[in-house]
């Protein structure tokens, strides 16, 4: 069968399974869906998610690559795909399923933004602590997919330790369900897990239940400024060594500062506390004491400093760099992120930001030349390959994610391992292919 | 918990160093002789029970405490560690390991992620897997491979977060890095009488929606309570027909208002009495209780089949009446001490082993017990994990589809499924190999 035939032959099969109005074939819509220049043959929008095992047992008799997108925000993650024949389009997909607010459960379907959830929510003073830079706009779905975090990782950890059960669809269109509807379970293998962060190479996520939290009664921040790195992270090392329950630690490079208006310190930890308001008073004392002892003078932070930090590095749409670091080596890598960023566009210092106490750092880059980029990515891949870091391209251009992996090496047994659960899921590499781990 | 589980290995192998267990995995898998592993063998659902006899690998010996690196607030542990000797080890300090099965003096930190371990403060804590920074683990085929570490999100699949609770049927863990955590500033306990289930459970759930996450949450009910006063000591007044023990941690301030608040709802839903601990002493003797009521239940029954189904919290009140029709109508007694703030319920079938009546009625309230969970939209396992005991259940609360994904899973890291058999996955069509689910039916027309 040519690609033609075949072609002519889709078209209707997707109009038959979607209706007519939830396809695209060619057009603007699909120029628009392009996945690294690369353009779809087709946009399905499913409504509902046998329209989705559906398209999926289809695009898998027809072997077509499909690329499973929810806000688009996560685009120019991974290496440029091998393939994209079809894009499933899930923000149709939006609708919360069953929010119980005195189990702290929420089931919503994959489409459902988190600011959209977030708002429901809180009528009741609860969350969903996910907050990566653009949260509000972002799918839960893309979210679990990325395992995207921001700073209160710290204290609720991220998307691993809120997923409790999972129904996605397989490659070949078998809907599944992984984990279960309460806040502890451990019957059966963690499915969940596997498909937190696997970019829906293993399928395609549909529905998802998570853990909530009641927001604290009071919160208060504070930013702690220094003349050098060291100081700094002593100041986290004393935060973390005591019993002062932050809510988020973030470290804040001098162009981070910056660039959210919190003035022109060499360097900054912004740490906030949540919890009943006499408590927040009492450990912001304990913060004051470690900025004595550090150096580090502390001053008061308005609550909404974090939606301008949000704000600031969501303005910045160049490269991201995901440094995953240790605290001991906070210093370090920043030094070594100053001297690589340096080294590629002299007298730039790196604009760095992330949660410090677990030493999860974004490094937004500078405009460079793919060679430029490639080689601070080699540059700091070297130096935490020291003691077990990573470096992944967030985001950035696709001459770049060309360039270089963008996921960085894997061991060969855990990589050999990947492939295997591929091989099994979706033999014909068909979910997003290429542009996970390994070029799986 | 069935007690009557028996399977003796032909060989018992007890290797000090992980090219020991690389070769014995690898001299196992040649003569195709199953493995089991086992650490301390506390767990209760068969999991380390040899059902096809094979090879037995104690990971006893391999105890040692390999790095505490607190800057990076973890340590990494052979398998063999006893829980309770990591928090030993760095409590001077000031940190702990925070999951804290109530075995945790004698089970080991390997069955904890083999079985994915819980205990009374995964309500605030979580359960093992939440600790689990990465592993070192021999697979079926005997590949050591290093899953995860200290840095945070390593790039591809989350190995290690599937490896935790796969109750060894993909490979032994032979290392763990863990996560450390910081002690609280402030711990108080609480306990709260009430003259009926339905009240104290009604306390938890405005404890709860009153956006209090208490470190422990924990409910003993009045059989439970019968024979702990019978048993143990008259901890408990005549009349408390429920105990709600509400454990607050954190900072102190938090801890002080928090603990304020709880008392003044539990008074609300009508407690009988709120007593709170002043010191480490009062503290302990609040624990007594609900620490020794497994035991205590040797008074009123020879043996018991002990249950880990959970239930949405709030459906608490719904099955704790269901769970007394159930034990009418099969005519047993059934004692309850349970997880109140994550709905994780611990009923405690009692029965008398010599009379095979008896256990058949408990073999039956128990399967009643855990259709009426499921049915509530709960789970079969809270955090004692499948095992033997459980894998037939699966089925209860997975469709083919599900299952037959968690098979293929498990060969992925150990084809020859000859790493713990017989072990989670039940004997199902839809975890043998070559079973395919039914594909969705694509509509009329829609493909040629």
């Amino acid at each position: 069968v040519s690609a033609a035939v075949a072609a002519r032959a889709v078209g209707p099969a997707l109009g038959a399974i979607v209706g007519p109005e939830r396809l695209d074939a060619g057009g603007e819509a699909c120029q628009r869906a392009a996945v690294d220049d690369l353009v779809p043959r087709w946009v399905v929008r499913p409504a509902t998610l046998d329209q989705i095992a559906a398209t999926l047992a289809l695009a898998q008799d027809a072997g077509l690559a499909v690329v499973p997108r929810g806000s688009g925000s996560a685009g120019a993650l991974g290496a440029p795909p091998a393939a994209v024949d079809l894009v499933l389009d899930l923000t149709g997909l939006d609708r919360v399923l069953a929010w119980h607010p005195d189990d702290l459960t929420v089931t919503v379907e994959a489409g459902c933004r988190a600011g959209a959830l977030g708002a429901r929510l809180h009528a009741r003073r609860q969350w969903l602590a996910l907050d990566p830079p653009g949260a509000a706009q972002r799918t839960l779905g893309g979210i679990v997919a990325t395992n995207a975090s921001g700073p209160r990782r710290v204290r609720y950890g991220t998307a691993r330790d809120l997923l409790l059960g999972v129904r996605f669809v397989q490659a070949d269109g078998i809907v599944t369900w992984g984990g279960a509807r309460v806040v502890k379970s451990v019957t059966g293998y963690d499915v969940p897990k596997l498909m937190v962060g696997a970019l829906g190479t293993l399928g395609v996520l549909v529905e998802l239940v998570f853990r909530l939290h009641p927001v604290p009664d009071a919160e208060a921040s504070w930013l702690a400024t220094f003349t050098h790195a060291e100081p700094a992270q002593a100041f986290v090392a004393r935060l973390l060594d005591s019993t002062v329950e932050p809510n988020r630690v973030e470290w804040l490079s001098g162009p981070a500062l910056a660039a959210a208006g919190l003035g022109h310190a060499a360097l900054g930890v912004a740490v906030s506390v949540g919890t009943v308001s006499e408590a927040v008073r009492e450990q912001g004392e304990r913060l004051a004491g470690f900025a004595r002892a550090t150096g580090g003078p502390l001053t008061a932070l308005s609550d909404d400093v974090w939606a301008s930090l949000e704000r600031a590095q969501e303005a910045d749409v160049g490269t991201v760099l995901r440094l995953s670091t240790l605290p001991s080596q906070l210093a370090a890598t920043a030094q070594e992120a100053d001297r690589a960023v340096a080294a590629a566009l002299p007298g730039a210092r790196a604009r760095l930001t992330g949660c410090a106490a677990v030493g999860s750092l974004a490094l937004l880059l500078p405009a460079l030349e793919p060679a430029a980029a490639a080689g601070v990515v080699e540059h700091l891949r070297a130096f935490v390959a020291g003691f077990g870091g990573h470096v992944v391209i967030e985001r950035g251009p696709r001459a770049l994610r060309a360039a270089v992996d963008p996921w960085g090496p894997v061991g060969p047994g855990p990589l050999a391992l990947m492939r295997a659960l591929k091989a099994e899921f979706d033999p014909k590499r068909l979910l997003n292919p290429g542009r996970f781990v390994g070029g799986l | 918990m069935h007690t009557f589980y028996r399977g003796q290995p032909e060989a018992v192998a007890l290797p000090t160093r992980t090219e020991h267990v690389q070769a014995i995995v690898r001299l196992c898998r040649r003569a195709r002789v199953p493995i089991v592993p086992r650490g301390s063998g506390t767990g209760l659902i068969g999991g380390a029970m040899a059902p096809r006899g094979g090879v037995m690998i104690g990971l006893n010996r391999m105890n040692a405490i390999l790095a505490v690196d607190l800057p990076n607030r973890c340590a990494t542990v052979q398998p063999g560690l006893i829980n309770l000797w990591l928090t030993q080890a760095v409590a001077a300090r000031g940190w702990f390991f925070a999951p804290d099965p109530s075995s945790q003096m004698v089970s080991s930190i390997g069955g904890n992620v083999s079985t994915n371990a819980g205990g009374p403060h995964c309500l605030k804590y979580g359960i093992t897997t939440n600790h689990v920074l990465g592993l070192e683990l021999v697979t079926g085929t005997g590949e050591l491979v290093r899953l995860g570490g200290a840095a945070p999100d390593p790039p591809g699949y989350d190995l290690t977060g599937a490896c935790v609770g796969a109750e060894g049927t993909f490979g032994l863990v032979t290392a763990v890095t863990v996560r450390l955590r910081h002690q609280p500033e402030a711990v108080k306990t609480a306990l709260a009488l009430f003259d009926s289930l339905d009240a104290a459970a009604e306390a938890v759930s405005a404890i709860i929606a009153a956006g209090i996450v208490p470190a422990a949450l924990e409910m003993l009910d009045d059989v439970m309570i019968g024979a702990i006063n019978a048993g143990i000591a008259p901890i408990y007044p005549a009349g408390a027909r429920a105990v709600l023990l509400i454990e607050l941690d954190g900072p102190r301030g938090e801890v002080e208002a928090q603990a304020g608040q709880a008392a003044e709802l539990c008074r609300a839903r009508g407690a009988l009495e709120v007593r709170v601990a002043r010191d480490e002493a009062e503290r302990a003797l609040l624990w007594k209780g609900r620490k020794e009521a497994a035991g205590a239940v040797g008074r009123l029954a020879p043996t018991y089949l002990l249950q880990d189904a959970v239930v949405p919290r709030t459906k608490l009140p719904a099955i704790m009446r269901e769970l007394q029709a159930i034990a009418a109508r099969h005519g047993v007694r059934i004692a309850n001490v349970f997880h109140a703030g994550d709905g994780n319920l611990h009923p405690l079938i009692l029965y008398d082993d010599r009379r095979p009546a008896e256990l058949e009625a408990a073999k039956q309230a128990n399967e009643a017990l855990l259709a009426a969970c499921i049915a509530m939209g709960g789970s079969v396992t809270g955090e004692h994990g499948v095992g033997l005991d459980k894998a037939k259940h699966l089925p209860l609360q997975y469709a083919e589809a599900d299952l037959n994904f968690m098979a293929r899973l498990r060969g992925v890291f150990d084809p020859d499924r000859l790493m713990n058999p017989d072990k989670v996955l039940p004997s199902h069509p839809a975890c043998g190999e070559g079973f395919r689910p039914r594909r969705p039916v694509l509509p009329e027309g829609a493909w040629v």
